[in-house]
């Protein structure tokens, strides 16, 4: 286009009458307020609106806002938490930044192209509803009700699940973020104590704290932290083990530099040390532990000579942290980790961790593994119907027994799956996505295209745009945690030393759902009212569930808000072992499924030659890849510099800030570069760098090309086989500089 | 009917052309309001671009939409061109920007209304600079369009004008580029016209 | 009095939570900040394997190197103490304030030259381009200690977010207040090399981190004589013409405030 005028000569010369459409006026009249010239006024003066509770991860710290003209400006600890207290961390602090991130989901939106490559148009909220409802009810009426399958993630989508699994009546719902991450560790000591650990360990109050892995400080949780730190400074030695020497190790005691994935090992020969030298707790072990004698003679081989060897660590270092434990047990601190899906070998290496707590007899004392008592709320959703186990996929009718019956709730994704594409043994034909992303979480996209490609309707609630959306039929926007009702928060004081106090908190808004979006409640009753089920909704609004639930401790949203967001209520002595506590040293159940009824190790594949082990983890500023696009965090730590031992280093001539790519074993190049980072402090055989950068995304404005991409290297999963988890640093790199590929030999 | 009332005019009828595609304003009336306005510029050939697109389509208010909700609200994975200048110039919606803009609404006596919008989306902008005009507030209409519009606005048609599939955004951006830059050479001044 | 910071690196844990409290409370634009964290290391040091962080921020020095460049026209300006003694001084757009030892900036005044930025020896002063207005790019910012925070009765917002109680606020000048009992067991600031500024942000930790830090972040004295100058062309080039223009332009606007309501109210 060429506009030869300039504006100032077309209103000279034009008549523009034609042109002025008469317009509904949205800018109104208000006082007028002038603002002050350019000092930044800071927050502290700004409305606080209290009842946060932060979601940037699942920590879920308890928050207030800061809130000027409707725009919330800053985010802070609540100061009546006894939790996180006034203290959030840099992700919380950026929480902001994801509120008004302009990717999120506005309006409901329908995909008028095809799926996987959406048109997508803004539509309204009724006719979204319609669609929705009416597809769904086509899948149920001419399929049942297994003809849905539900992938929901996250607190918002407990509602929508329940009534998908209870008044609906499918089986076909399946929750990820297990066989990634914590999951073998809940299963092993599921296996071993009979309940998952958490990571409830009595930090402060301990004389001992043992990491395997552990990088506490680049991972951050705030109250774990600041046990963490409280144990420390009330004199708690610290033993590290870890290939690399990492924010833990920097503070630790005893650095154990142990070669990865021996980690097993490690602990057999320091259990079979403090067996043999009877250093271990008699009385615990008399009153507590199961298979004392199998498990002594499985473990019996592991000298500190033959780990020493196998571990790459001396054998006195061995025994020092041993004695260590036991001049100090039981008030000694065994973290159970969090993400523990490694090597493949990993829940014999779980069941170890437990086990040494447990010779140690660390269970219920000061300092040990101590699970707080917490106030009890009850919850409220829709009623439990029992739907028989004709469609549960989970079930082999000939045998009449699970067929994995060591599984989480809900349905394994890959029966799932394989029950959609192929339509045996019955035809799934319509799929609900609320807040997860299966696209990412599970191994295997295209089998999850080809469920997609498989359904007569797909939907998607969640709150941004993330991969799998672009499957969605109809897209439906949620509010995010700062913007909504839903999840109710307990727990204790962080430091079980001083004085018992227990807490409930429920979430509030801190500013009201931009835009359309609308929260779990609304979208499910209305789905639920076009379905023909209206009469078994068991709430109308998100307050009222909420309200319901607060009921049951004889609370209120109205009486929480006037205790400022918390209730405070006095709290149980934690400590104290319960009398049928048992630890299952060795586990019969364990052994009849084909796999050691002992902690056993098993070792994992070697660093081929000219390659290094790729190692990653936690950066203190991101939380997996959701963080990536926040410019203040992006900010904080731009990218994630490859860590490469000095020796190794000066031999093929690299050095600190020396831009290269990877190529792994099997010949996956990376898209992107980062930088060298040259150090003493990691094994020769490994490379390590932060999880969460190197977006492929185009579109990601701020963190695409940063760095480099851990995952899209990480191309063998070693199946973990109690668990069929997926173990992730079985995998082995190089490095190409200037588009030479340089061998990482020691 | 002074030049000013025109240019509100102006800014009212650009700030329409920004609104959610409905059939509603969107009919036959408005393109040939449009077409109108092109003409008078001299840019006939863009309006005609418009109606060949227009009248190719089964379904040309669809059409409009998809492209309004890709460019504008969400795509996939991201939105292309996010009509808010907090978004070019503090990188998220409601950011110091976004703040200052409400502060200068405020400052000539005005504010949003509840079911609106933040304050610094461009209809909301051109609005507030259809008001400076009808009150004759020509300097507050220059210094607005200098210090909180001309900022980002450039930003934002370069993403429309590289990313949009359809020609009517692509020559509405350019319209509105028109009307709202060109004292921006000449410096803080008073419009004379 | 003389406000202080003591930064305790045995507590901290390199997280970040502080720099991005410090840009929510002052809307920091990025890449900007007023305080900063650093990772040390890992490196072999004579005490054993090291590393740390160092978490930097204005030190508010006894004796500010960025103080004595700004080039703008000094102003008479009283301060008030807590207890409502007062003190008049001459004071250009930056000052270090007589009562609580604080180092301040006037906007307003700030002629954006960027003098004091250079001045400064860690780097703690930037030009924020956010608050430019018609006679400047942008004006001199940095952390005030949060100072209208701590006049409020609160913490500095890095202070209340941190997890661990890193951060230590308080008077280095009363014995018994916190920070003085760090400076007794050893908490030192980063001194600049061969010079004596006296700066108040201290550091405390175990000797081998604090040997780390104090080697990697020693820093020299600023290069004066080209501070100087660019302070110097700076006062030059004050736009006299452009400020008349202003107070026209100003005086408008002011007009147009006058109008109020009803009018507006005429032209729904």
């Amino acid at each position: 286009m060429a506009f030869n005028l300039t504006r100032r000569k077309f209103l000279q010369t034009a008549s523009l009458a034609a042109a002025s459409v008469p317009l509904a006026k949205v800018v109104s009249a208000s006082t007028g307020i002038s603002r002050s010239a350019l000092e930044a006024k800071g927050t502290f003066g700004d409305k606080t609106v209290t009842g946060g509770i932060c979601e940037m991860c699942f920590w879920r710290c308890q928050l207030v806002g800061k809130v000027r003209d409707g725009r919330l400006m800053k985010l802070e600890g609540n100061p009546k938490s006894i939790d996180n207290g006034t203290a959030i961390c840099a992700r919380g602090n950026a929480g902001v930044q994801l509120l008004y991130d302009v990717d999120r989901l506005k309006y409901p939106m329908k995909n008028v192209g095809k799926r996987g490559e959406p048109k997508w148009k803004r539509i309204s909220w009724k006719e979204a509803l319609d669609e929705c409802g009416s597809k769904l009810k086509k899948t149920v009426d001419q399929y049942g009700a297994q003809g849905i399958c539900v992938f929901p993630h996250g607190s918002s989508a407990k509602y929508p699940m329940h009534y998908f699994e209870r008044a609906v009546g499918t089986h076909n719902v399946s929750e990820a973020s297990f066989f990634q991450c914590r999951g073998i560790r809940d299963t092993a000591y599921v296996a071993t104590i009979g309940k998952a650990p958490g990571e409830k360990i009595d930090m402060p109050n301990t004389k001992v704290l043992f990491f395997i892995g552990d990088h506490l400080g680049e991972n951050i949780h705030v109250s774990h932290i600041k046990q963490y730190i409280q144990g420390l400074q009330n004199g708690a030695k610290l033993i590290v083990a870890d290939p690399r020497f990492s924010a833990s190790a920097a503070k630790a005691d005893i650095w154990v530099q142990i070669k990865p994935g021996t980690d097993t090992a490690y602990m057999l020969a320091i259990m079979n040390y403090l067996v043999k030298n009877n250093k271990y707790d008699k009385a615990f072990v008399e009153d507590h532990t199961e298979g004392f004698d199998e498990f002594f003679a499985a473990i019996k081989e592991w000298t500190l000579e033959k780990a020493a060897k196998e571990c790459d660590i001396p054998a006195e270092q061995i025994k020092e942290v041993a004695e260590m434990l036991a001049a100090n047990a039981p008030h000694v601190g065994i973290h159970p980790g969090r993400h523990v899906s490694w090597h493949g070998n990993d829940f014999q290496r779980q069941r170890a961790l437990a086990c040494l707590t447990g010779i140690l007899g660390a269970y219920y004392v000061k300092g040990g593994w101590v699970p707080a008592k917490g106030p009890k709320v009850g919850g409220v959703s829709w009623a439990k119907e029992d739907h028989g186990q004709e469609f549960d996929l989970n079930q082999d009718h000939q045998k009449d027994e699970k067929i994995y019956p060591f599984k989480p709730p809900g349905t394994p994704t890959e029966l799932i799956r394989d029950c959609a594409i192929s339509g045996k043994p019955y035809p799934i034909k319509s799929c609900v996505v609320w807040g997860q992303n299966p696209l990412q979480t599970i191994p295997g996209q295209q089998k999850m295209k080809d469920l997609f490609n498989a359904m007569d309707f797909v939907m998607c609630v969640d709150v941004m745009p993330t991969d799998v959306t672009a499957w969605a039929d109809i897209l439906l926007p949620e509010p995010s945690y700062l913007e909504r009702f839903d999840f109710i928060k307990t727990g204790t004081q962080w430091d079980l030393s001083k004085e018992h106090q227990q807490y409930i908190s429920a979430r509030m808004p801190l500013v009201p759902p931009m835009f359309e979006r609308k929260d779990q409640i609304y979208i499910t009753n209305e789905i639920a009212k076009r379905m023909g089920h209206e009469a078994k909704i068991p709430v109308q609004t998100i307050e009222e569930l909420v309200d319901k639930s607060l009921a049951t401790a004889n609370l209120s949203i109205e009486k929480l808000k006037a205790e400022d967001g918390i209730h405070i209520q006095p709290g149980k002595d934690p400590y104290g072992v319960p009398e049928d506590f048992t630890v299952m040293l060795f586990n019969e159940e364990i052994e009849d499924t084909g796999h050691p009824g002992a902690p056993t190790y098993i070792a994992v594949p070697d660093t081929p030659e000219g390659y290094a082990r790729l190692l990653y983890g936690r950066a203190p500023v991101h939380t997996f890849n959701r963080s990536q696009n926040n410019v203040w965090l992006h900010n904080a730590m731009p990218d994630n510099p490859v860590w490469v031992n000095d020796k190794v280093a000066a031999k093929i001539g690299l050095v600190d800030g020396d831009t290269v790519g990877f190529v792994n074993s099997e010949g996956v190049e990376s898209r992107t570069t980062t930088t060298v980072k040259v150090t003493a402090g990691i094994r020769k055989d490994c490379v390590y760098m932060y999880h969460g950068y190197g977006s492929a995304n185009p579109l990601m404005t701020i963190g695409v090309g940063a760095g480099v991409d851990d995952q899209s290297l990480i191309t063998k999963l070693a199946i973990d086989p109690e668990t069929g988890c997926s173990g992730m640093r079985n995998n082995f790199v190089k490095l190409i500089k200037d588009g030479k590929v340089l061998d990482l030999s020691a | 009917m002074s030049p000013s009332e025109d240019i509100a005019r102006v800014y009212r009828f650009l700030s329409q052309c920004m609104q959610y595609p409905d059939t509603e304003w969107m009919n036959e009336e408005f393109f040939n309001v449009l077409y109108n306005l092109l003409g008078t510029l001299g840019a006939l050939e863009d309006g005609v671009t418009i109606k060949k697109e227009i009248d190719n389509s089964a379904d040309p208010i669809e059409d409009l939409q998809v492209e309004y909700t890709r460019l504008f609200i969400n795509g996939v994975p991201h939105v292309v061109a996010p009509p808010y200048g907090s978004v070019y110039m503090d990188k998220a919606l409601q950011g110091t920007f976004a703040g200052n803009t409400l502060a200068f609404y405020r400052e000539k006596g005005f504010g949003m209304e509840d079911d609106a919008d933040f304050p610094d989306h461009l209809i909301h902008e051109l609005e507030f600079l259809s008001l400076m005009a009808e009150e004759h507030d020509l300097a507050g209409e220059e210094e607005f369009l200098k210090k909180l519009f001309r900022p980002w606005y450039g930003l934002f048609q370069a993403r429309v004008t590289e990313e949009a599939h359809h020609p009517y955004y692509r020559v509405i951006v350019q319209l509105i580029d028109f009307f709202t830059k060109e004292e921006e050479k000449d410096g803080f001044q008073p419009n004379k016209a | 009095m003389q406000y202080g910071m003591i930064i305790d690196l045995e507590r901290c844990v390199g997280c970040h939570a502080c720099t991005i409290a410090c840009r929510a409370e002052w809307e920091v634009p990025v890449p900007y900040q007023r305080n900063w964290v650093k990772r040390l290391g890992p490196t072999m040091t004579d005490d054993g394997m090291a590393s740390t962080y160092y978490p930097g921020l204005c030190n508010h020095c006894d004796k500010p190197p960025c103080v004595a460049e700004c080039p703008a026209d000094p102003v008479e300006m009283t301060f008030t103490a807590k207890n409502s003694k007062t003190k008049t001084m001459n004071v250009a757009a930056t000052w270090k304030d007589p009562f609580d030892g604080s180092v301040q900036i006037d906007k307003d005044r700030c002629l954006g030259c960027g003098a004091c930025a250079d001045a400064c020896p860690y780097g703690a002063r930037y030009v924020n381009p956010a608050l430019a207005d018609d006679d400047s790019a942008g004006k001199a910012d940095k952390c005030t200690y949060c100072k209208p925070r701590v006049e409020a009765g609160l913490d500095p917002a890095c202070v209340q977010t941190c997890i661990t109680g890193a951060r230590i606020f308080g008077d280095l000048s009363d014995p018994n207040s916190a920070v003085s009992q760090y400076v007794k067991k050893g908490a030192k600031g980063l001194e600049v090399k061969g010079g004596h500024i006296g700066p108040n942000s201290r550091y405390y930790g175990n000797k081998k981190d604090m040997g780390l830090l104090f080697a990697d972040y020693t820093p020299e004295l600023a290069d004066m004589a080209s501070v100087k100058r660019r302070a110097m062309m700076a006062s030059m080039v004050k736009p006299a013409m452009k400020k008349a223009k202003d107070i026209g332009i100003l005086g408008l606007a002011g007009a147009m405030l006058v109008k109020g309501f009803s009018e507006n109210e005429d032209n729904k």
